[in-house]
């Protein structure tokens, strides 16, 4: 089992990803909590472009960070298949290429929210996709996230 | 569904929302992120899905149920 996800990995994301120029925005409660809703998760949920260059540039990106890909699970992940669940690295990492609910990476990207530099999706995409995923542990804290996310637009600077 | 919060609920909610506004980054993920074994998921390091509706069907077929990751009822 991988170490915890800190703040100071969620850094090398950042940095390594930014090197790379890679396309990305945090998701999922991992995204909910770097927007400041209070809660617990297991593992840091990422949102990619579906591209092969910008499949290539997170193989090379989370190579860098030391996580373990053989040659086709780099090939799969520069396809872009949609749903990448990697447990050999240094921390957990869930790569999504194209969540439910969400049209189009760019139309998140243009909606995101920047944190320490740390690209987020915007709350109403995150709450989008979990209530398109319709999973019973989503259904029970989307009252919660609706209610962070009323507070987040009312406090927001 | 889960039941809409009742308004001493939706308090404490935004009790916990200032508490946690109040606190840095690095701080709320120190706390956020845990790790407790997860049985059948976290028993391979690396699986992959053509599409998300295959993942939801391998999560609702081979995942226990108290885990939540199949569909809500």
């Amino acid at each position: 089992m991988a170490p915890r996800f800190e703040y100071a990995q969620a850094e090398e994301v950042r940095d390594s990803f930014a090197r790379h120029g890679v396309r990305y925005l945090f998701i999922g409660k991992s995204g909910a909590i770097l927007l400041g809703y209070p809660d617990t998760t297991q593992d840091a949920d990422l949102f990619l472009e579906k591209s092969e260059t910008n499949g290539a540039a997170a193989v090379a990106a989370l190579r860098e960070l030391g996580f373990d890909l053989t040659g086709p699970q780099a090939d799969e992940i520069r396809r872009g298949k949609d749903f990448v669940q990697i447990r050999s690295g240094p921390f957990d990492l869930d790569l999504v290429f194209a969540p439910d609910g969400i049209e189009t990476f760019d139309g998140a990207w243009q909606r995101r929210v920047e944190v320490e530099g740390f690209p987020v999706c915007h709350p109403d995409d995150i709450i989008r996709s979990k209530e398109a995923a319709n999973r019973a542990k989503d259904r029970e804290s989307l009252p919660r996230l609706r209610a962070f996310r009323d507070y987040w637009q009312r406090t927001r600077r | 569904m889960a039941p809409e919060p009742d308004e001493r609920e939706r308090r404490e909610w935004e009790a916990e929302f200032e508490a946690a506004a109040r606190r840095p980054l690095r701080t709320r993920l120190r706390y956020a992120f845990i790790h407790t074994y997860k049985p059948v998921l976290d028993d391979a390091t690396y699986r992959s899905f053509d599409t998300m509706a295959e993942y939801r069907a391998w999560c609702t077929r081979e995942l226990p149920d108290w885990l939540g990751y199949g569909p809500a009822v």
